[in-house]
């Protein structure tokens, strides 16, 4: 038996915010210097009144229009969010009703970030084999701009809210995009879980407004009622464990790095996605580097990348990808897809 | 642990290695092309080279290559 990636959209809000936009909210901060080495030009946001199950909404129909694909036929619905519309219910569950899947279907939130779409790819190859769903959507969704302080400009600057949807079932579909999944390889170290965090939520949620802090030159720090990421920690995380997890991915699929077309990690920013290549010894044309259009989508940004290499006919037959994600948990995992 | 090296070190780490002068007394924060990812390489780079894990507010406190110098050569010692 095969799990296969039977087809992969994306949808994104219609609010924009451009670096001329964050130029004119932060007239003393040199944007386009700090946009240019993070490789974004502009990002999409959520609006007030749009949620992660909006999104998610957006994308599963996208992907129903986009491979013909029956309602009816979907038996079990994933979806990977950081941020749900709430701690409870489940986003699946509300999105399972307005999209109109049947009330037979499975649905399921996953609760990880940066490497949430590999661990989703893994969540569902595990469900196919063991015979208990057939067609399943995997949804990426987040709006985790909704958590970002209105001083904080980097991570204004980086992150972009954006879902995806993915089609998984046991048979390959040539009639479209088809990918097997082959074998993969998990990591996690959770004493880094307060590296990149929403600190002042769900069960640790205390209501009154926490004090920002800013420092000497008063540019803002740290909120506990918004995102908070300690962007060195998460680069030496990546720095070092990445090309070791690049490794071992290849490894346990007995292949070597020539044998990849293409990888496709995730778009955490274009420094450091360049920073890792070099480390891995990846060429520059097998490793996909774009977000500029969007920033940084979380878990989203591996099905954008895949969206992009199937619109533009760079996968062909028998291509090998690398896919690798990680960030927030700290968590990290890593797949090979073979058209 | 050679300072020429040293200095040649943190230089590949600037985007525009070829284009600044780095000298032992070089505050190198207030170079142009220095923003805060070029410091995390430096950090990689210490590692890397010297097996030195440096916290940030370490790395923080070190103002010039000298100073950098100093703390490495300090922790290697031990």
């Amino acid at each position: 038996m095969d799990a296969y990636i039977n087809g992969v959209s994306y949808y994104l809000p219609e609010k924009v915010l451009t670096n001329h936009d964050l130029q004119n909210i932060y007239p003393n901060w040199e944007v386009d210097k700090v946009t240019s080495r993070i490789g974004v030009q502009k990002r999409y946001v959520a609006s007030e009144s749009e949620f992660t199950s909006d999104l998610a909404i957006g994308a599963v129909n996208k992907l129903l229009n986009d491979y013909n694909i029956e309602k009816s036929s979907i038996d079990y619905l994933i979806i990977c969010s950081q941020t749900p519309d709430y701690l409870l219910p489940a986003t699946a569950c509300i999105v399972q009703d307005k999209v109109g899947l049947p009330k037979s279907c499975g649905a399921v939130d996953l609760n990880l970030g940066c490497s949430g779409y590999i661990y989703g790819l893994g969540f569902a190859k595990g469900l196919l084999f063991s015979g208990q769903a057939k067609n399943i959507i995997f949804v990426t969704s987040e709006t985790l701009t909704k958590f970002i302080h209105p001083e904080d400009k980097s991570n204004r600057a980086l992150f972009g809210d954006a879902a995806t949807a993915t089609f998984i079932t046991i048979n390959p579909n040539k009639e479209f995009f088809s990918a097997k999944i082959k074998s993969f390889k998990y990591g996690t170290d959770g004493s880094g879980y307060d590296k990149l965090i929403i600190k002042n939520s769900a069960g640790h949620l205390i209501k009154k407004q926490s004090e920002s802090f800013l420092d000497e030159e008063g540019n803002f720090i740290l909120n506990d009622d918004y995102l908070y990421m300690n962007g060195t920690e998460i680069f030496n995380f990546t720095a070092f464990e990445i090309p070791k997890l690049i490794k071992d991915i290849l490894e346990v699929n007995s292949v070597v790095i020539d044998d990849i077309t293409m990888t496709v990690l995730h778009q955490a920013n274009s420094f450091m996605l360049d920073f890792i290549r070099k480390r891995s010894g990846i060429h520059s044309d097998k490793m996909f580097i774009d977000l500029i259009d969007t920033g940084n989508t979380l878990s989203s940004t591996i099905p954008i990348a895949l969206c992009k290499l199937i619109e533009n006919n760079n996968i062909k037959e028998n291509n090998k990808i690398l896919l690798s994600g990680f960030g927030v948990g700290l968590s990290m995992a890593g797949v090979i897809i073979e058209n | 642990m050679e300072k020429e090296i040293f200095i040649s070190n943190v230089k590949q780490q600037f985007m525009d290695p070829e284009e600044i002068v780095l000298e032992m007394s070089t505050e190198f924060r207030q170079l142009d092309s220095y923003d805060s990812l070029t410091g995390m390489t430096i950090m990689v780079m210490i590692k890397d080279e010297y097996g030195i894990d440096i916290p940030e507010s370490d790395y923080r406190a070190s103002k010039t290559i000298q100073e950098l110098y100093d703390y490495v050569l300090e922790k290697k010692g031990k």
